[in-house]
This record gives structure tokens, sequence and C-alpha cells, in this order.
């Protein structure tokens, strides 16, 4: 076959000097303009460049990018940039590695003055590779890469392609004499950096790539940089793996072409030989002839001087090797003097170990011992910012159908929350989960104790409120809806903001005085800031817990440093005869960042979430608050909400939610068995209706308590309703049994007897339902579940778990044990294909029921009520979860995510 | 991704009806054995290497054996032998029958890409069976392949003219050869040597037969996969780290590991192909594994696998070291971030803080954020550390590095462990 060639080279190249290689009137077109990387680099490098960039393609789509010169057009193929009448020289590309190779093939075939293509994409097959190589020295075109960072040219400040400098290549690309080719992207920009210091700046630099294929390779490049007049010298990092350096030395030994500009060059990866795969860069491999050493042998031969040494600096004219890349200031400084040439500009700082943060833990000994050093601007001013920066950062994104908060595991369908399983989470109490929704790891003892005492802070009504809820329920309403009122009316509370703005003080106060556990004394300016912010000499109104909240603050002061900056402030109050002229807001301020700040500076959840800490507490005990069954008998319920509430307030927030369904204390079992049914409704994954709801309302920007609301209007009768369903199918089975304590295995009940009459009655019930026509027979609740089916004997393996606890701890639930025998005599008498499985609603309801069982012999309970607790019980575990949800939505989500795209809507008749 | 041998090397070649010997593996019972003896007199017993090596006739892993017992006695001398490799000794596992293939000539045949020519070449040599570098240019072809072709029989034909191979045997190879390039092509190989080829009597004619095969797959061309060879064998000299980070390989950032010495005791996150070769020269042996994590991965995948590598290294490390120059557009934040939360999160799951001093050398975009991000997190975990910045040679933080690490070990953890326990 005939080749394209261009003299000195057997093959085509079209770049006779640096200079040309990229230049101020290149113009550019970038295809997947719009890829995440894309889209990050291309509005710098345009912005770099003057303005380069005339249009880009993002395949199937019609768009722009937004860039500080202004949009650029986007269309969906190069065919339309051409169309559109966009005149560009060079391409850019930017895709995933298997449409590299087509991308190339298009900018050849629909841009006749194309000469240039800049492949970023690593990874690209060999073969394509190969394929572009063939194509494009068949269309006498360049190609920079692929697995590259692009090219830039410090003079007419121009960069194409990747990200050569970073965000701010005006810093690293300082205009000089010195033109830099590197296998390494990363170095391309590291060497730059260090020839600054020693005063030398750039020419052109090339990040070639380190694939099989390197398409400008070496002896293009020093043919090009011969051919620079602003080029004085060349720095060269190469690694192991191909003939590149030799046959760029071969043809300039062979008078190819003139050289005589001097190469400072830089090899590494010796270790590279003995191995059998590659590592990184695409380097040579134990046993072929282009390792490192032998790299290096051909530049010291070329030089004919050997390896570089700063102690005793003997360059040759021709250049030298250098051991490691910090050599590359003091070897070109070298190389400089040896062609009697001077560096650029004055050298600007040094390579010296600079030590910009470190631990006040440990000392050290006295060789390892670096004095800390202020970094460099800008960085001493952002470091100055981020210092008073805390918790943990989440990127924005859309967070429609996305949650960092729950997930639902598709073959176990066991739902997680925060990355622990709702089986685990089942085991915890109340409060426990509360904090963890909010937290994201697990309570410590005095994160408990506080958390409990914010929830029973909030655990208040007001009567406008209750008469919210009885008319409500005058008016039939489900649970949800007249919680929904009363959580509606919340939101937000000049007070929960004052909470919020006393958060922000207290941890920019620690921030910016820079204090912590460590900290022994306070600094004297701290107690000026603190008076100026939070005293006045007015006495504050009395308040019936604000003793209780002193206390809390004073106790836990020994070793939080939020309470310990809190007392502090009470003290010097105190001091300087003065008061605190907001005690509630900041001591609940104060409590809430203390009881969160250990995740906080663990990064766990954001500054935001402690924030609004108080928001959720509040609105959760609200909710609990609200669900009261029987108010007019229950005095507990009366003692929490009204008048006196001290006395309980550091009391179980479980006890006290336990209170306020059943109207009495639970014992030992009834402990474990509420937090069971709690923790297992927590989550059932982002996918759900309540979960949607929450989230719905957070991406339209509502205030939290209103995202609340949203979760309780996408609950309804489908939820609590078919746990309601499945106790009244069990009330039916056993209301003429006699059964006294559902919890003794001494019940005196034949279990089998009662399930095979149940099982006969749905046979009769299903026969004549078909008989009658009816295309789907009501089912029995609880049993079957659409995953766990198919096989002879299927088994839920939440309702296992949590049977086998139970077993475990020796607690008995004859409604359950019924269940199982129910779903073997379907199976026996012929009406399911094989035993269903009792799922894990049946865990509610037969749990809920053993609850009640008394309450509902006694006549104590009304059947009505009854749908209202275990409505309420779903509602206390799922609140818990969509608290998670909200924070996870807010933390993350942009607004109005949750919109569904036009593509996805459907329209029928 | 290299094979050697028949035993997955013939399913390769038959994919193009390439002809190999009759052959059985290690496992095949004494009565095969004899039957075998029985058709072809004589077998060549081999040790399975699953990696690319040469040289194993020289090093007297190749018998020729013309009985049962000599080809018992073979298999239980090579079935667990070594070979020198470089400085790694390689360790068989299992061996091969094959048929003896009658013979005058041996053939050298190899397609693999040129680095001086910037092409695919074959070479072609009709004196093979020897060390391919013994060969002078005489008696060894490289002639360049036009991908969109292939390989040409005219240019088999030239190169076996020229090097003086019998004219009898010059047709059934120009109708025989063209087929690796198919394989090499379709199925997404980097380099395929076929040493020797005999030609074989066949009827009136002759036939080429591939008796060893070398192979190399570019694991960035999912093309291998469609040779539907066990995947199992490119795993085999995969440590299981290196296995569990394998996984993660996606085009977006890097995620090459090599575990180099399992006494190391700097466990390092390097950034960049340059940093990781710098780096893995200077730390030597210190190097747990070597590592390029640059390329600007995403937080996701950053996380996953300082999971993975604190899970498989932590406990032994003296020193966490992350280094990199100054990136260009890897998110310094980003990467920071997924570092130090997995860290925070090992100690969580394992309920206890692994004593390690993290040395952190790095420039790029969002430096600042991203050491203020790691100095909180080691802050709480109550870590030593030292952040430098990007203005310090990359080279003098390694060396920083090594020498903690020296002194954590010589005496730095015990105080360390005596300051944070009082």
């Amino acid at each position: 076959m005939r080749q394209l060639k261009t003299r000195p080279f057997p093959y085509y190249v079209g770049i006779h000097s640096l200079e040309e290689l990229i230049t101020r009137d290149s113009r550019v077109c970038v295809v997947n303009i719009l890829g995440t990387e894309s889209r990050k680099v291309t509005p710098v490098s345009h912005a770099y460049s003057g303005g380069n960039v005339v249009a880009g393609v993002q395949y199937g789509r019609t768009d722009k990018l937004e860039t500080p010169l202004g949009d650029i057009p986007v269309y969906p193929s190069v065919r339309e940039v051409m169309k559109r009448g966009h005149h560009f020289d060079v391409g850019v590309i930017y895709l995933p590695p298997s449409a590299v190779a087509q991308a190339a093939s298009e900018l050849v075939s629909f841009n006749d003055a194309l000469k240039r293509i800049v492949i970023i994409t690593e990874k690209v097959a060999t073969r394509d590779s190969r394929n572009i190589r063939f194509l494009c020295q068949e269309a006498g075109v360049d190609v920079i890469g692929c697995n590259c960072l692009g090219v830039a040219n410090a003079w007419d400040h121009v960069r194409i392609g990747g990200a050569l400098g970073g965000d701010h290549p005006e810093e690293t690309l300082r205009a000089g004499s010195v033109a830099i080719h590197s296998n390494s992207g990363n170095f391309t920009t590291t060497i730059a950096e260090y020839l600054r210091t020693a005063g030398f700046g750039l020419s052109t630099v090339v990040s070639s790539g380190k694939d099989v294929y390197i398409h400008f390779a070496l002896a293009e490049f020093l043919y090009a940089a011969q051919n620079d007049p602003r080029t004085k010298a060349v720095a060269l990092y190469a690694e192991p793996g191909g003939y590149y350096e030799q046959e760029a030395l071969r043809m300039i030994q062979e008078r190819h072409f003139g050289f005589n500009k001097p190469i400072v060059v830089c090899v590494t990866g010796r270790w590279k030989k003995d191995l059998l795969k590659a590592c990184g860069h695409a380097g040579a491999l134990a046993g072929s002839g282009d390792d490192a050493l032998s790299k290096e042998r051909w530049f010291d031969e070329y030089f004919g001087t050997p390896v570089f040494d700063p102690e005793h600096p003997v360059v040759s004219k021709r250049g030298v090797r250098i051991p490691s890349i910090q050599a590359f200031p003091t070897a070109m400084k070298a190389v400089f003097q040896a062609i009697d040439e001077k560096p650029d500009f004055a050298a600007e700082g040094d390579l010296s170990l600079k030590l910009w943060l470190r631990d006040t833990l440990l000392p050290l000994p006295e060789a390892l011992e670096i004095p800390l050093v202020t970094p460099l601007k800008p960085y001493d001013e952002q470091l100055a910012l981020f210092n008073k920066q805390v918790g943990a950062q989440f990127l924005r994104q859309n967070m429609r159908n996305t949650s960092g908060a729950s997930r639902m595991d598709p073959t176990t369908q066991v739902a997680e929350l925060n990355g622990t399983s709702i089986l685990e989470l089942a085991e915890r109490t109340l409060e426990e989960n509360i904090f963890f929704a909010l937290a994201r790891v697990k309570p410590q003892a005095e994160d408990v104790r506080r958390t409990n005492l914010l929830l029973n802070l909030f655990l208040g009504l007001e009567a406008a409120d209750y008469a919210v809820v009885e008319r409500a329920r005058a008016a039939h309403a489900t649970p949800n809806a007249y919680l929904a009122g009363v959580t509606a009316a919340l939101g937000d509370p000049p007070a929960l903001r004052r909470v919020r703005e006393h958060t922000r003080f207290l941890i920019d106060t620690i921030r910016e005085f820079s204090l912590d556990e460590q900290t022994a004394r306070f600094p004297e300016a701290l107690d000026a800031h603190l008076a100026g912010r939070l005293f006045a000499p007015e006495t504050p109104p009395e308040e019936e817990r604000l003793a209780v909240l002193y206390k809390e603050v004073r106790a836990g002061a020994r070793g939080n440093i939020v309470l310990r900056l809190a007392r502090h402030a009470l003290e010097t109050a105190e001091k300087q005869g003065v008061h605190l002229r907001d005690p509630w807001t900041f001591l609940v301020a104060a409590l809430a960042t203390a009881t969160f700040w250990r995740p906080l500076l663990h990064k766990r959840l954001s500054r935001q979430t402690v924030e609004d800490a108080t928001s959720y507490l509040q609105t959760i005990a609200r909710m609990v608050a609200c669900s009261v069954i029987d108010r007019p008998h229950n005095k507990r319920w009366a003692a929490l909400t009204q008048g006196d509430r001290t006395a309980r307030l550091t009391d179980s927030f479980t006890e006290n939610a336990f209170w306020v369904l059943f109207n009495r204390a639970p014992n030992d079992v009834e402990r474990i068995e509420f937090k069971y049914l709690i923790g297992l409704t927590l989550t059932n994954g982002p996918g759900t209706l309540s979960a949607k709801g929450a989230k719905e309302s957070v991406s339209a920007r509502n205030h939290i308590s209103m995202a609340f609301v949203g979760f309780l209007a996408n609950t309804g009768l489908s939820h609590g309703g078919n746990g309601f369903e499945a106790v009244e199918y069990l009330l039916e089975r056993f209301r003429d049994t006699g059964l006294k304590d559902p919890g003794s295995p001494d019940h005196g009940l034949d279990l089998k007897a009662l399930a095979a009459q149940a099982a006969k009655d749905y046979a009769v019930f299903k026969r004549d339902a078909k008989r009658q026509g009816a295309l789907r027979v009501k089912p029995i609740p609880c049993i079957n579940h659409p995953v766990f089916k198919g096989s002879p004997v299927n088994i839920d393996p939440r309702e296992d778990f949590i049977r086998k606890q139970c077993a475990e701890r020796k607690i008995y639930n004859v409604f359950q044990e019924w269940y199982h025998r129910l779903v073997e005599e379907l199976f026996h008498q012929g009406v399911t294909p094989n035993v269903f499985c009792v799922n894990i609603d049946a865990v509610l309801a037969v749990i809920s029921l053993k609850l009640v069982w008394k309450d509902l012999q006694d006549r104590t309970l009304t059947l009505a009520q009854l749908q209202e607790l275990v409505f309420d019980l779903f509602l206390f575990g799922r609140m818990v979860g969509v608290a998670a949800e909200i924070i996870d939505h807010r933390d993350r989500g942009t607004d109005l995510d949750c919109r569904t795209p036009l593509g996805e809507l459907k329209f029928v008749l | 991704m290299q094979l050697s041998g028949l035993k997955y090397g013939a399913q390769l070649l038959q994919l193009v009806d390439f002809p190999v010997p009759e052959f059985l593996t290690g496992g095949a019972a004494s009565g095969e054995i004899q039957a075998m003896l029985d058709r072809h007199r004589r077998l060549v017993v081999k040790p399975v290497f699953h990696v690319g090596v040469g040289k194993k006739g020289k090093a007297g892993l190749v018998r020729v054996v013309d009985s049962l017992p000599a080809a018992l006695e073979a298999k239980r001398a090579l079935y667990f032998a070594t070979h020198q490799h470089g400085t790694q000794t390689l360790r068989a596992n299992g061996v091969t029958f094959e048929e003896f293939v009658e013979s005058d000539i041996e053939i050298y045949f190899a397609i693999l890409e040129s680095t001086r020519r910037r092409k695919p070449i074959f070479s072609l040599s009709p004196w093979g069976g020897v060390d391919i570098e013994t060969l002078g240019p005489d008696k060894l072809a490289h002639v360049w392949i036009d991908p969109f072709i292939g390989l040409k029989s005219f240019d088999i034909t030239n190169a076996l003219n020229d090097l003086g191979c019998p004219p009898r045997y010059i047709s059934p190879l120009v109708q025989a050869l063209p087929r690796l390039w198919d394989l090499y092509e379709s199925y997404g190989l980097s380099t395929i040597e076929l040493n020797p080829i005999r030609i074989k009597r066949a009827g009136a004619g002759y036939v080429p037969v591939a008796c060893d095969i070398k192979a190399a797959f570019d694991q960035d061309n999912p093309a291998w996969r469609r040779a539907g060879l066990p995947p199992g064998i490119f795993q085999q000299d995969t440590s299981p780290f290196e296995a569990e980070i394998n996984q993660l390989r996606t085009y977006q950032g890097q995620s090459d590991v090599l575990d180099l010495n399992p006494a190391g005791t700097i466990l390092p996150f390097m950034f960049g192909g340059g940093a990781n070769s710098a780096a893995t020269e200077t730390l030597g042996d210190r190097a747990l594994f070597t590592s390029d994590f640059g390329g600007n991965p995403p937080y996701e995948k950053m996380y996953e696998i300082a999971r993975i590598a604190l899970r498989y290294h932590l406990d032994r490390a003296n020193v966490l070291l992350v280094i990199g120059g100054k990136a260009n557009n890897t998110d310094i934040y980003i990467t920071f971030r997924g570092i130090f939360d997995a860290l925070r999160d090992h100690a969580a799951a394992q309920g206890r803080v692994a004593p390690v001093f993290v040395v952190i050398g790095r420039g790029g975009p969002n430096l600042i954020k991203g050491m203020v991000y790691a100095r909180d997190i080691l802050d709480s975990l109550k870590l030593p550390y030292r952040m430098f910045g990007y203005d310090t040679s990359m080279i003098l933080t390694l060396e920083y590095a090594k020498r903690i690490d020296e002194w954590w070990g010589r005496e730095g953890r015990r105080r360390y462990l005596e300051t944070t326990t009082s």
C-alpha cells in the first residue's frame, strides 16, 4: 500500500514547528462536549484560549454549553455542525472508548479542513487506536493521544483538549523557552510547575498519552521543537514500553533531521521490568527490550554523559538524563548554562518540603518535624475559608427515584436505612433510630439521653392542634390526615429559626476560634464575641423547663466542645452580670448541636442537617403527640403534653410513645415487640409512596414540616389499612376461641384445627367467588409474596428473622404460629399450589393484635381505635425513615428535580 | 491477560480453523495416553503456565516421550515445574500431552503492534523453534500489515521466498497464516506468537500445525470475551485484592493496582501514571502495592477502591500515603472524600481505628477543600498526619513518607498508642 509521507518522516506529519501545533487561530469542535469531563474542562479551555471552541457535538441533542465567554452551540452530529456553517480545524474527542474510532472517522469524513484530532479518552482498544492512525494518516490529519490531556501553547494562551494546568491554566502555563513532551498528563503540569521554580517558562507542551500507539510521538515532537524559534530546550518524561524514543534518537543521529537543542529527560519505571502484566500506563512487560533501563541507556548514549547528579552537575550540550523529576529545575539550569542561555524569569520558590497541614496529636522526632508554612496564594485564603466549614458535603444532583438514605435489596427484600438493614434497626429503640436517621451513625449513651430530652421537650400540643385532630376524627379522617393538618400548621416558626441561628453561631464560633476537645483555655477575644451576640441586660421571662436545660448543658460540658462553649457563655454572662438574650432557643440549639457534633465532625451529616435537627425532632415529637388514641383517659399523655412537663423530660421516648398509643407502660416483652414494629416499617426503599411524597415536597422547596406532610399525604389505607385488614382477619378467626393471653404458649387452643377450618372456609369462599365469575379472589392478608414464592415451602426471610429472634428470647405469639399452620393447611387442602410464605406484614399484624388483645377483650379499646392505632404504628416507624429521606433529598437534590420528564408521560383514552 | 500453551490456545486457534496437534491435559487416564502413543508414536509433554513465558525448551521443560512410563515420569517432573522469568519464579499447574508432529521445518510466526513503525506487523521465519532473538535479519522478516485488508498472501509468499523457505511449504502457509489476522483482529488480541508451526504431511499435501502458542489480549478491547475462553484463566495470576479492584474497571478513572510486597508497610494511593511510576520506584519494597487511581474517578468509585484497599492492607501499614503531582482534572476533594470516608467507615465497621500515619502530597483542583476534608476526618479519628503542598517535590514527600514509615515501625506506633490511650 502506498502511504502519504512528509519528509523527513516515512509517514505523514502535518506539523513543521511546535509554534504552529495549536495557535490562537485554531478553531475547535468538541465531541461529547456535555459529557462529565468536558462539561468542566471545556469552558476553562475556551475562556483561556480566547473563545476558540466554535461548536460541540452531543449525539442526539441540540443544546449549548455555558462558558465565561458565552455559550458554545451544541449539535447532534458533526455533519450538523458543518451544516450550520461552523468552521474548525481541530477536533477534540471526549467519548467513551468504544465510540472514539467512530468519532475520529466522523470528524475526518465531514470536515475536509480538519488538521488535528486530540483524543482525551483513556482505555481505547489498541485495535481502534491503530485504525485511527491508518485513517488519519490517509486523510493527512495529526492525532494527539489517546489517553492524554492535550496540548497547550503558553505564548498564545491556547489550550486544546484536556485540562493541562487544571482550573487555572494561566498559573502553570507561563510563557518561556522550554517545550515539554510527557507520557504522563499529570507530569506535564507537574514538570511545568517544577521548572517555574527555577525561572523556566514554556513554549508548547504536549501530553502525549502512553498507550501502545502514541500518535504524536517523540520524533515528530523534536523535529517540530527544532523548528520552533521560541523553544530553547526540551523537557521529556518517558516511561517503559515502546521504541518511540529510540526511533527519535536514531533519526537525529542518522541526520534524518537536524536537532541541536538540549533535552532534559526523566525515565521512570525500572520496577516494571519484572512485571508479567501491565499496570498504569501501557508499560513494557518483562522480556521486552523497551524497559526503563533500555530507555535510560538510549538517552545516556545520546547525551554522552552519565545521569545527572545535582551535587556535581555535569551536562552535555545535548542535554542530560535526570534520576527523578525533582531534578528538572537544577538540570535545566545547568543545561541552559551549557548553551549560554538564561532562564526566562526570576526563580519562583523551590521544591523543598512545605508542610501545609499537620496534626497536633503526636510530636515527632526532631529529624522528622517539618515547620508548618502558610500555603501560597490563593490557597492561604481558601484554607481560612474552608477552616470554617464543617460536616459532610454532597454533590447536588437529580434525586428523583434516587436516594442516598434508603435502598431495597431486590433479592432479600430487606430494606436498608443509611446503610443498615432494618432487621438490625428493629433491635433499637425509637430514639436511637431517630438519632440514626439524622446522624447516620449509632448513638452513644449521651446522644440517646439528649435525643430523648429534645424529643420529650417537643412532645407538647396546643389546644388548637387538638381541636384539628378532633374535628378530623369526627369527619372520619384517617390518622395521616389529621397528623398532616397539625404538622402543616407547624410551618417554620420564629423559635425554630432562632434555634437555627444559634446553631450557626455556635458552629461558626468553634471553627473561627479553632476550638476543639483539646482546647485547654478559651481565647480572651471569645468573651466579647459571645457577649455581642448572646447577652442582654434584661432578665428573660421564667420558663419551667429552662432549669432542666441549664442542668443538662452544664452536666454535659466536660467532653463536648459545644456544651463547653455554651457553659462558658453562661458563666461569662454571670460574671458580667447580664443574661442570655434568648436562653430557651440558645440552650436547645446547644443541646441539639452537641448531640450531633460527633457525626458532624466525622462528616456523616451536613451542617444543614445539624442546623435543622431541632425542626426534625420537633415535627416527629409533634406527630407522636397527636396520635394519642384515648385522650380523655390517657393521664400520662396529659402529663407529657400539657401542664408541668418537666417531670418526664429524660424518659425514653420509646416508652412515652408507647404510652401515647396504649395508655400504659410496656412490659419487657412488649418493649421488644414495639421496637420490632417500629424498626420493620422504617423504610421500604425510596420507591415507596411515602418516601416519594416527602421527596417531592422537598423538591418543591417546602419547609421540613411540609415535607413530612408530603409523606403523610402519600400514606393511606393501603398502608396502615393493610395491617388492619390482617388484624380484622385474625380477630374474626380468634373471636370465639376464648383466647386469654396470645403471648402464652399454654393457650390451650388447637391451632392446627383452627387453621384447617380457616383454610376450608377460604377454599369455599374462593370456589363461590369463582362461580360468581370473580376474576380475582380476595387473598388472605399477609401470606404469599411476589419474590418469595415458587418453592415447595416458601419463607419470607424477614418474617423468619423476627420469628427466630422471638424464639431465642422466648417471646411467643399465638397469631404468628397460627399463620404458619394456616399456610400449611392451605397447601394440604389444595388451596395453594405450595406452602405460601407468611410475609413481613403478618409480623406487624400479629404483634399489633397481641399488644391490644387484652384491651379489646376488656372493651377498653374499640375497633375504630384499633384501626387508628395500627395506622399510627405504621406512621411512627415510617416517619423516622422518611426523616432520613428528607435530609438526604435536602442535602443532595435540586429544586423541582422530582418532575417527570415529558418523554415519560403517557396519555390514555 | 495472557495465555500460553495448547490447553486454552487450541480453543483459540480452532476459532479460525488453524490446525493444532491432538493433545490431552494432565488429567488424562493412562489408557488415553497409551492410545495417543499408539496413534502418534511420540508425545510432547509440556508444563502449563498461565502467562506467556518463553524459552521453556531451553529450560528443559519440554520432553518428548515414546512410552507410557516415560510420559508419566515427564508428567510427574513437569506438573509443578518452576520457571525463572526475569526475577519472577513461575510455577506450572498441569501438563499437556501433545501429538509429536513430524516435520522437517519449524516456522516462527507472530503478529504484534510495532511501536517503531506504528503499525501492526507480522514476523515470520522458516527457521523457527528457537529463540527468535538469535535470528539475524536474513532469517526473520518483519512485514507491516494494512489493518483494513489484513495479511496479504503476496507479503507472506515474498517473505518466505526471501528467507529461503522450501517452496513446497509456501502454499500451505499462505493458505493458513492469514486466518491468524482474523483471530487477532476479531478477538481482541494484542500479540499472537506461534513457535513452532510444524508442517505435517497430509496425503499429497502439507498442513501447518501450531505446536505452541503465546497470546496476549488487550484488556481494553471487549472482543476477547467472544473467544469463549474460561474467564478464570486470566484471574489465576491475579491476587484477590487485584481481582476485586479490577471489577471496578471502567473508562472513568483509573483503577490499576498490582500487589508488590505483602511485607510492605506503606499503603499508597497513587494518582496518575507518572506518579505511579515515580512513586513505585522511590518507595521500592516498602509499598504494599502499586496503583494508579488518576483520571478523575467519581466519588463512588474512589470510595469503593479505598474501601477494598483498606480492607486488604490497612492492618499491615505503617503509613497511608496519598501521592500525586498537581492534578489537571482530577478533583482532589472528590478523591479525598472517597478515601477518607472509606477510612472512617472502615474504622466504624472494625470498631477500632488502625494506627497509621497519613502522609499526603498532592496538588490540583479543590486541593484545600480536599485537604481540609481529610484533616477533619483524621482529627476525628485521632490519627497523625502531615500534608504537603503541591509546591513540594513529590520525590521529597515520598522520601519523607519512607522516613516516617521507618520511625513508625521502630517507635512511632508505640508512642502514638501511648499518647492516644493515656
